[in-house]
């Protein structure tokens, strides 16, 4: 029994060296990008690297958003997250309630949902020839509301699945009873499984938001200028065949992911949930 | 009687607005996925098929297979599909055993800390171009961290994702990197939803730790894994971003992907034709594949 303890004891120990390694592993190279954008360049090339920034610098923050267009990126990228995200969520609730609640012949409603799915399974390089001939026609490259589109159409699966999963989950009784007092179906959505369905909404909104901020394959073919370029394109952009601007991209890159991090300890639980929504429950 | 009129009219057109509802709500989401996947559908599988001039003017010429047969003779594509399936095979593999190990490890010995879930699952959430050229100041061959830390080891210095040998292999490190984190938590979720009593009884009768991993945890979790395998795979087929800022495909085109090429394809040897066509293939494998791996583990069920 004794040497039972023990060796659980050591099998502890042994997990927790392992989860503290996972941590400073997954840690460092967020930490590193965050130094080297606090560095002058001579102590970003320095040799060995600095662990600690000696000299810290606000310079190239200074440089990315004051003397290059790194602001202007950064609202581009913002409006058009927050325009995709409002349309696939609003778009996502109806058709995700659709599907949990109204009767189908037939198969259709796994044919309808599994229809939306699939559109989801298509390589974005695939869609993106034709997209950008479309809009080139419609005169609409190079503008906002061309990489909104394109987001919406690829968000959209996944919002309506995510809404449906929620609306399932909640008790159909509430609406019923809506009805019976009086209530239109449409009532009955708007009054009660709406309200009921804010934490799926919320959950929704975060990942489209994330989605729509870090995606860089549509915008790079799409935009052209900073018109409508968002802040990966920029990044990308810093990154030449000649010359690497280690310090304005190390600015711009961790400038990126600040809101994703604030984001991530705000909302934990729904990104929890909205990760492992449709895996778990099949 | 006019009151009454109006209010037939606005009566009749909420029972219409009611009893199309079904329709209505599905309308908006299924317009826009059918303009936005039919459309580029149609105009891929035309576009394969023919040969588009470069000048607009000229009328496109019908190519039936050419197209396609080129992909036969093609080294580059063979070179990108080849790629692109070491990167998957690798990179999926390796995410799954790492993910689902740190899974059983937090689920066993730290429940309830979200906080470290939170921390774990983070580099998955960040900008792929940001991790990108994060993962590029580590690899970078003079004043890189990661030599500095081979220096310190007594190993020799490497130019990593500048390195023939290296390239594909610090690619596949810096996508483990990043999506560990949501094979971890995929795993994690479905640890949590295990039932307890088949582990009493198994525990009754003796069964070794290693036994019950075997024999239950791993069959319990054959649907999360399915899953999780496939959304990743899906994600990995297409990879783009990490090789884009990573290493441009090079060098030697040891890091090019197939999403890689058909951008190169369409943008920079201006054969929109070709690319359609390698698209389209891309485009018939990702879905033959998820069909077969769907029936395989019966994940419709």
């Amino acid at each position: 029994m004794a040497h039972r303890r023990k060796s659980i004891g050591i099998q502890r120990i042994a997990a927790y060296a392992t989860i503290a390694v996972a941590l400073v592993v997954t840690l460092f190279p967020v930490y590193w990008i965050a130094a080297n954008s606090f560095k002058y360049d001579i102590d970003i090339f320095s040799i060995p690297p600095q662990w600690i920034p000696a000299n810290p610098t606000s310079k190239h923050y200074h440089a990315a958003f004051v003397e290059r267009p790194f602001l202007i990126y950064a609202l581009n990228s913002l409006i058009i997250a927050v325009s995709t995200t409002l349309v696939s969520v609003v778009f996502g609730s109806l058709a995700g309630y659709a599907l949990a609640r109204f009767q189908y012949p037939g198969r259709w409603r796994y044919q309808i949902s599994f229809w939306i799915l699939s559109t989801r399974m298509m390589p974005p390089i695939v869609t993106i020839i034709p997209l950008y001939i479309a809009f080139n026609h419609l005169g609409m490259l190079n503008t906002k509301p061309a990489v909104i589109i394109a987001y919406t159409a690829f968000n959209l699966p996944f919002a309506t699945w995510m809404m449906k999963s929620y609306f399932q989950d909640l008790p159909v009784e509430l609406e019923e009873a809506a009805m019976v007092d009086g209530d239109t179906r449409w009532g009955a959505f708007l009054h009660v499984a709406l309200p009921l369905a804010r934490p799926g909404l919320a959950a929704t909104a975060i990942f489209c938001l994330i989605i729509s901020w870090n995606e860089f394959l549509l915008a790079l073919i799409l935009t052209l200028t900073e018109r409508s370029q968002t802040l990966p394109i920029g990044i990308a952009g810093r990154v030449t065949q000649y010359n690497t601007y280690w310090g304005e991209i190390s600015a711009a890159g961790f400038t990126a992911c600040i809101p994703i991090m604030i984001f991530a300890f705000v909302v934990q639980k729904h990104l929890v949930r909205g990760i492992s929504f449709g895996a778990v429950k099949g | 009687m006019t009151v009454s009129i109006g209010a037939k009219f606005g009566n009749s057109f909420e029972r219409w607005f009611e009893r199309h509802l079904r329709v209505l709500m599905l309308a908006p989401a299924m317009l826009v996925l059918l303009t936005l996947t039919i459309f580029p559908s149609i105009y891929m599988i035309i576009a394969a098929a023919t040969r588009i001039s470069p000048n607009p003017d000229l009328p496109w010429q019908f190519a039936g297979a050419d197209n396609f047969l080129r992909l036969l003779t093609d080294e580059q594509f063979h070179v990108g599909l080849w790629n692109t399936m070491v990167f998957t095979v690798f990179a999926v593999g390796t995410e799954f055993l790492l993910g689902l190990g740190l899974a059983l490890l937090l689920d066993r010995y730290i429940r309830r800390l979200n906080f470290l879930k939170t921390i774990l699952m983070l580099p998955m959430m960040l900008p792929p171009v940001a991790v990108a050229i994060t993962w590029k100041l580590i690899y970078e061959p003079q004043f890189g961290v990661l030599n500095e830390i081979m220096f310190r080891l007594g190993l020799p210095l490497q130019a990593w994702a500048g390195d023939v040998r290296l390239a594909m292999f610090s690619v596949i490190v810096a996508d483990v990197w990043q999506w560990t984190p949501f094979m971890f938590l995929l795993m994690l979720a479905g640890l949590a939803s295990l039932p307890d009593e088949p582990y009493e009884a198994a525990a009754i009768d003796g069964a070794s730790a290693w036994r019950q991993f075997w024999d239950l945890t791993l069959p319990f979790l054959k649907p999360v894994i399915a899953i999780a395998l496939l959304l990743r795979i899906m994600d990995a087929l297409r990879l783009f971003d990490l090789v884009f800022i990573l290493t441009g495909g090079g060098p030697a085109d040891r890091t090019k992907t197939l999403s890689l090429y058909i951008y190169q394809v369409a943008y920079r040897f201006a054969d929109p034709s070709y690319a359609a066509a390698i698209s389209l293939f891309v485009l018939f494998t990702t879905v033959a594949f998820s069909t077969w791996f769907i029936k395989r583990m019966r994940l419709a069920d």
